[in-house]
């Protein structure tokens, strides 16, 4: 972002000072939220008795990393996660975009309901949801499987994400529709090859928020997972061991959860920018 | 061959809004006919229940020789032309174009020759590789009159086409649509808010209020013999004065008197106020029917100018006889004249309307 010198930002100052303040605002706020993630690595770069003593040591090893690599739970967590995480996007997108193309479009009575049932289960805090869950998929089995995990995924990104949808359909002209039905297309027709493709800027910017809802999600992974299906966010907090804290080996994790979700970020910025502005 | 027939069409939105009441409309095969009226009329309604994108609450809608009124849209052969144009965002001018051809599965020889005519027609050309966003709004209607004529439909329905475009491009795309009629003769059914158009392009004009069709007719007849006070009113620019007078008789000569104005009326006018001999009644005078200068006896009166308005061509008057406001229009342009000025106004002849006040029906002899 170019370092822009507002007329409104502190008017009475010359211009210089003006800029200047104003990109010290910018580096503090940017600082705030890099700070962390520069200690998390730097963290993850020291050895094990260097933790706890960051500021001093010069003293650096890709250990931590290689340790991490080769311990087959933390991979299968991995994998699980990215697996868990792009299925939870497909699921629900193919959920989402249809609910909250009806809930745009149509205003008779299903789609009331359906808004109704969508918008009591989003007032419901998101950890009342779990302990009942847990219940649940241990009775039907599924317990610590990945439909156990997936379907309660996509269940919340249906509440949470149909509304989004909603948003983004009805910023789009209902008569493209229409005309494609008068040009031969079915009701389906016209919201596959005409809607679908219209909204497919903010589809791209959900996908990737589904996708990084899923990737961050730590409280469902925790109580709906056992030994079988580990996720990364959940393994990630396992290093607290009664042998004491694995500081090292926990920012290794974490940098490496960071690289897909910054990834996918980094990429779907774009989209997603896009997409809120529809 | 398609003639459009509406019967008993209704349109109900609930149990409350009930927008269209009992049409009955018979649009001839290649006439073009326009529905005008307010917002909230029903206009637009009745033609998308014609589209088949609106379930129609009873009735019959028939085109040609089939009830539609089942039919999804695509089964109706018909196209459409929205106000906001409508194109598909996502493709090219040509695809647009395509997009009903290739749902036909016609081959895409066939395809490009159809697509060449009309961008002939339209001067499409250059745009054919464009995406609708980089165009403008002119050249989009334009693209959206393309993606129906390629179709070659049984009917062309409008839908307020030009309310999107400034005043000099509407009255452009008046005459090319008008044009595209003449080299394509197509039923066509045309929804617009504004006379002007609905005056302009119309073979017949519908006037529809209320969900109601006030007066079918050609534009001369709807603007000589408004079937009622709402389409009098509504019909013409700038639009017929109202003024409530009484009917007076002396036994020789009828009058109409108002505070402030005094007409002599005679022949058929007189006529048909016989029954209404000290009774209010509505008086209509269109702004272009009223003149400065002393007329025919008995018929001209005192106005006071309020606003002066200057169109080049001609002037318009807004002036104030005793309560009333009256507008008159066709003012030579070089007339000197201000505001405040005492003029002499005189209503022609035979151009005044009256209306009952309270079923607001003309009062003819």
């Amino acid at each position: 972002m170019p370092i822009v010198s507002r007329p409104d930002f502190l008017p009475g100052l010359p211009k210089w000072s003006r800029k200047t303040l104003f990109a010290l605002a910018l580096f503090g706020i940017c600082f705030a939220f890099a700070f962390p993630v520069l200690w998390l690595i730097l963290t993850s770069l020291r050895p094990e008795s260097g933790v706890y003593y960051v500021h001093r040591g010069t003293e650096f090893t890709l250990a931590s990393f290689a340790e991490v690599l080769t311990d087959d739970r933390i991979v299968s967590a991995f994998l699980n996660s990215a697996l868990i995480s792009t299925l939870a996007t497909i699921f629900s997108l193919l959920v989402t975009v249809s609910s909250g193309y009806m809930l745009s479009r149509f205003t008779g009575p299903a789609s009331r309901i359906w808004f109704g049932t969508i918008y009591v289960f989003r007032c419901i805090p998101y950890i009342s949801w779990v302990l009942p869950l847990y219940f649940v998929t241990q009775s039907w089995g599924l317990y610590d499987t990945y439909t156990g995990l997936l379907l309660p995924h996509v269940a919340v990104h249906i509440c949470f994400f149909s509304w989004l949808m909603k948003g983004f359909f009805d910023g789009i002209d209902p008569s493209m529709e229409y005309a494609a039905m008068i040009d031969g297309c079915t009701r389906w027709g016209a919201f596959i090859r005409v809607a679908i493709p219209s909204a497919l800027p903010a589809i791209s910017a959900l996908a990737v928020l589904c996708w990084l809802f899923t990737w961050n999600e730590f409280l469902f992974a925790l109580i709906l997972t056992g030994n079988r299906v580990p996720m990364i966010t959940v393994v990630m907090a396992q290093f607290v061991t009664e042998m004491g804290l694995r500081w090292n080996l926990m920012a290794a994790t974490a940098v490496m959860a960071l690289v897909p979700a910054f990834l996918v970020a980094l990429f779907g910025q774009k989209y997603v920018i896009r997409g809120l502005r529809i | 061959m398609a003639a459009i027939s509406l019967s008993k069409l209704n349109k109900h939105y609930g149990s409350l809004f009930h927008a269209v009441k009992d049409v009955d409309l018979e649009i001839a095969d290649k006439e073009f006919v326009a529905l005008v009226g307010p917002s909230g009329c029903g206009k637009s309604t009745t033609l998308r229940m014609i589209a088949g994108l609106e379930d129609i609450t009873s009735g019959d809608i028939r085109i040609g020789n089939r009830v539609v009124n089942d039919l999804p849209p695509r089964d109706r052969d018909i196209a459409m032309v929205f106000q906001n144009y409508a194109l598909y965002q996502h493709m090219s001018v040509y695809d647009n174009l395509a997009f009903g051809l290739r749902n036909k599965k016609t081959s895409e020889a066939e395809i490009k020759a159809a697509i060449d005519r009309a961008a002939g027609m339209l001067g499409l050309h250059e745009l054919l590789a464009r995406k609708p966003k980089q165009l403008s709004g002119g050249q989009q209607q334009r693209v959206a009159l393309g993606r129906c004529i390629v179709r070659n439909p049984e009917v062309f329905l409008f839908d307020e086409p030009l309310s999107n475009l400034d005043a000099k491009l509407r009255a452009q795309m008046r005459i090319e649509i008008k044009r595209l009629h003449a080299a394509i003769p197509t039923t066509s059914v045309f929804v617009t808010h504004d006379q002007v158009e609905a005056m302009t392009l119309g073979d017949r004009v519908v006037i529809m209020r209320d969900g109601r069709v006030q007066q079918v007719g050609t534009p001369l007849q709807v603007y000589g013999k408004p079937a009622n006070k709402f389409v009098a009113g509504f019909i013409g620019a700038p639009a017929m004065n109202f003024v409530n007078v009484t009917v007076r008789s002396d036994g020789v000569a009828t009058t109409v008197e108002a505070d402030g104005l005094k007409l002599t009326v005679s022949g058929a006018d007189a006529r048909a106020l016989a029954a209404y001999h000290g009774k209010p009644v509505i008086m209509g005078a269109r702004p272009e029917h009223l003149a400065l200068g002393e007329g025919a006896p008995g018929a001209s009166f005192d106005a006071h100018v309020e606003v002066v308005e200057q169109l080049g061509s001609e002037i318009l008057l807004e002036t104030k006889v005793g309560s009333h406001g009256i507008t008159v229009a066709r003012v030579p342009a070089e007339t000197v004249i201000a505001r405040g000025d005492r003029v002499r106004v005189s209503a022609q002849p035979g151009r005044l309307h009256f209306f009952d006040p309270e079923t607001e029906l003309p009062i003819t002899g």
